[in-house]
């Protein structure tokens, strides 16, 4: 989970003695914020959004005129940066910025450990700062990080200020403490800078981007609060679908993001639905929704499921598929729960005849589930195909596929 | 020995919260399909209890120290919850076990990360976390893998199957074996972001192992796991025919989300995305005999093409007719 550059300098940069520059953070411009400018001869003022790359999309200002912060001030405290709207705007002490340095920790795949990543050439996007001047210390025993181990990377590196390896050896030690014990999978200061305070040169974080593990011991969502992954509010059906597993621990229905498109999915198995929803889309149908069904749920929540999904406006295909389950029972779910949505959205009038089906499982009681499924299908006058796990499983979104472009004119897109 | 070294006749299984809902299924089934691999389970304050095929201990030291069972355990499977993994991989490392599984998913980074610092200082092997077990037809199973029936998917043969995703590592054990291709041994490697097992591991771990006739590899987004096996096969360190699917191209397509983040981008430049890991692993099959399949299902001819031999007859065709249509 992602945190808000205030929330990170309060509640991480203060604990971890991190040096930041002098803040306030507001939703609007109250008597605080009023206070702050009077007493800053200028301010930097930021948008408080989660997306990146603020500053190129102008929602990083400096303020030097302060007859106008206020006005900045309200602005990016309530303006949509990328689509994202701000939830405040965070006002800091305008620093005499000398250089601006590069540093992260985060875990690096290939030492299998964390690594902290320092380059004198920050300030622009880490993508845009060329290789060889970016450098990596992997710490491969967690037991024991020192400043005195920093100072030998940066004198390896040619570290080009002397008088700064101590004060930044230690704050770079500082920032690996805060990244490991706020269990964090990414800290970066960029730019981390040298100020010039009176005769002095001082280090500063004048950024801070914190991505911390969501499966931490003590969860981030319970520390921070909730945020959604999509980048905008869940849709109705979302939210229906999530109250399904709420309060019953028997297998998992409840996954249910909404897309464009118009096949809707009905996948089972975390493997299974990536793999499916993908095929389907490298085939060029267009999906309506992803779906991850799984661990043997009971009838009712694969009921609620299927109508949550066959709702969607506009739907022409759906796809129903998994792998050879080991635990879920395919006569519950899809002979019983499946084929009751089925039937009573038929009997209510809800259910689109013209619908094409394409069924693909395997699993306990497979053949009883695809005999009733079949059943119910004659009954209600669905039209489609079934199978069992002798079809792969991604040949599945081919075969539907092939059907709609037969029976209903369907064009897939062309995909590069 | 029959087997390598993540299950073969000689391994002998505890089970780490042994008495819990998932643990104990998988115990009661484990022992009737395949019975005497699980050796015992340890639940604290469990200790003594009759309710499952295997004796139950309250602790590791107790399990290993006991005279009838003790001397024959030398793996361990843990289903413990996530904040308690990282406390019964040291207990395990700590009674001298050598071989373990993690089946527990969201096990926080940070354990992680000190359990694999832990096991490169013992020089153990540790599968997982989120690994779904493995998989050896000749010898028998280790976790959940396969479920009541493994005979759908799994009989013997020459393949190896890496996988991150559990439930794909059995689908595809079913698909080759309608096929005509058997398993080796199939390894549910999990997709944490601290990988314990990798694929380049198992690569190298089998390198020479006779019994292994092809490698089937199933990827993922994030990470650079599937591109160190290419870099350890570009480097001639493994040379058997691997055939590879990498899932996750459409992510690339979608608006940038948080799933990828940030986190990687920078020491992992050029790796980490799914068309990432396609061109390394397709450069690497410029010399070597890799093949990159577009879609999963091609797995199949990917694995023909490389010269796989069939380990018993194709029991389905290439074009498979629907069991029940009500379409014309």
């Amino acid at each position: 989970m992602k945190l808000y550059e205030h929330e990170a300098l309060e509640s991480i940069y203060k604990k971890y003695k991190i040096p930041a520059p002098r803040f306030v953070f507001a939703t609007e411009p109250n008597e605080k914020v009023r206070e702050f400018i009077d007493k800053e001869p200028a301010v930097v003022i930021k948008s408080m959004v989660l997306v990146g790359k603020r500053g190129k999309a102008g929602a990083v200002k400096v303020v030097s005129d302060k007859s106008q912060a206020l006005d900045v001030f309200k602005d990016l405290a309530s303006r949509e940066v990328y689509g994202e709207k701000a939830i405040g705007a965070l006002v800091e002490e305008k620093l005499d910025i000398k250089k601006e340095f590069y540093l992260s920790v985060t875990y690096s795949t290939k030492d299998r450990a964390p690594a902290i990543i320092f380059s004198e050439h920050g300030g622009m996007d880490v993508e845009e700062i060329s290789p060889e001047l970016i450098h990596t210390h992997v710490i491969r025993d967690v037991r024991s990080v020192y400043p005195y181990q920093i100072r030998n990377f940066l004198v390896g590196i040619n570290f080009s200020d002397p008088d700064l390896l101590r004060p930044l050896s230690e704050l770079i030690v500082s920032v690996f403490h805060a990244f490991w014990q706020t269990e964090a999978r990414l800290l970066e200061i960029n730019p981390l800078v040298v100020a010039q305070v009176g005769d002095k040169k001082k280090l500063v974080a004048a950024d801070a981007v914190v991505l911390l593990d969501d499966d931490a011991s003590v969860s981030p969502a319970v520390r921070f609060g909730a945020r959604g992954g999509m980048g905008r509010p869940l849709t109705q059906r979302e939210q229906d679908a999530i109250l399904i597993d709420q309060g019953d621990h028997r297998g998992k229905a409840g996954s249910y993001v909404e897309l464009d498109g118009d096949v809707a999915l009905m996948t089972f198995g975390g493997g299974g639905s990536t793999v499916t929803a993908e095929t389907a889309i490298e085939a060029g149908l267009r999906i309506a929704n992803l779906t991850d069904i799984g661990g043997n749920p009971p009838a009712e929540k694969m009921y609620k499921i299927a109508r949550i999904i066959l709702s969607k406006p506009g739907l022409k295909a759906v796809l129903v598929c998994g792998g050879t389950a080991s635990n879920t029972r395919i006569d519950v779910t899809l002979g019983e729960g499946l084929a009751k949505a089925l039937d009573d959205m038929k009997a209510e009038g809800k259910l689109d005849p013209n619908l094409v089906w394409v069924v693909r499982r395997s699993g306990p009681e497979y053949v009883k589930g695809l005999r009733m499924l079949h059943e119910c299908f004659v009954r209600n006058g669905i039209r489609g195909d079934i199978y069992d796990s002798q079809l792969p499983i991604t040949e599945a979104p081919l075969r539907l596929r092939e059907l709609m472009v037969k029976h209903i004119g369907y064009k897939p897109e062309v995909v590069a | 020995m029959k087997g390598p070294i993540y299950l073969n006749e000689k391994t002998g299984v505890v089970v780490i919260g042994a008495t819990g809902r998932e643990a104990s299924q998988v115990i009661r089934e484990s022992e009737a399909l395949y019975p005497g691999i699980i050796k015992a389970g340890v639940t604290p304050g469990k200790g003594g209890s009759t309710e499952l095929p295997v004796p139950i201990f309250d602790t590791l030291a107790q399990a290993v120290q006991d005279p009838k069972v003790g001397k024959s355990i030398n793996t361990a499977l843990i289903y413990v919850p996530p904040v308690s993994v990282l406390d019964a991989v040291m207990e395990c490392l700590d009674g001298g076990i050598k071989v373990l599984y993690v089946i527990t998913e969201h096990v926080p980074i940070r354990d992680s990360e000190i359990i694999f610092q832990e096991k490169v200082r013992r020089n153990a092997v540790i599968v997982g976390g989120t690994s779904l077990g493995c998989f050896v037809p000749s010898v028998g199973r280790i976790g959940a893998i396969g479920g009541k029936d493994p005979s759908i998917a799994f009989k013997a043969g020459g393949l190896v199957i890496i996988s991150k995703s559990g439930g794909l590592t059995v689908t595809t054990a079913e698909m080759f074996k309608r096929r005509g291709w058997g398993t080796y041994c199939a390894l549910a490697i999990g997709g944490d972001i601290i990988s314990n097992t990798t694929y380049a591991d198992v690569l190298k771990e089998l390198k020479d192992d006779p019994n292994v006739k092809g490698v089937v590899m199933l990827g993922e987004p994030g990470g650079s796991y599937e591109e160190q096996a290419a870099e350890l096969i570009q480097a001639g360190g493994f040379n058997k025919p691997v055939a590879a699917f990498i899932s996750g191209r459409f992510q690339e397509r979608m608006p940038e989300g948080v799933a990828f983040g940030h986190a990687g981008a920078i020491v992992e430049r050029g790796m980490g995305k799914a068309s990432d890991k396609i061109a390394r692993l397709e450069a690497a099959g410029k010399k070597h005999p890799v093949k990159v399949a577009f879609y999963y299902h091609e797995l199949l001819s990917a694995i023909e093409s490389l010269g796989v031999p069939r380990d018993f007859e194709d029991s389905t065709t290439d074009f498979v007719k629907p069991l029940y249509s009500t379409i014309g």
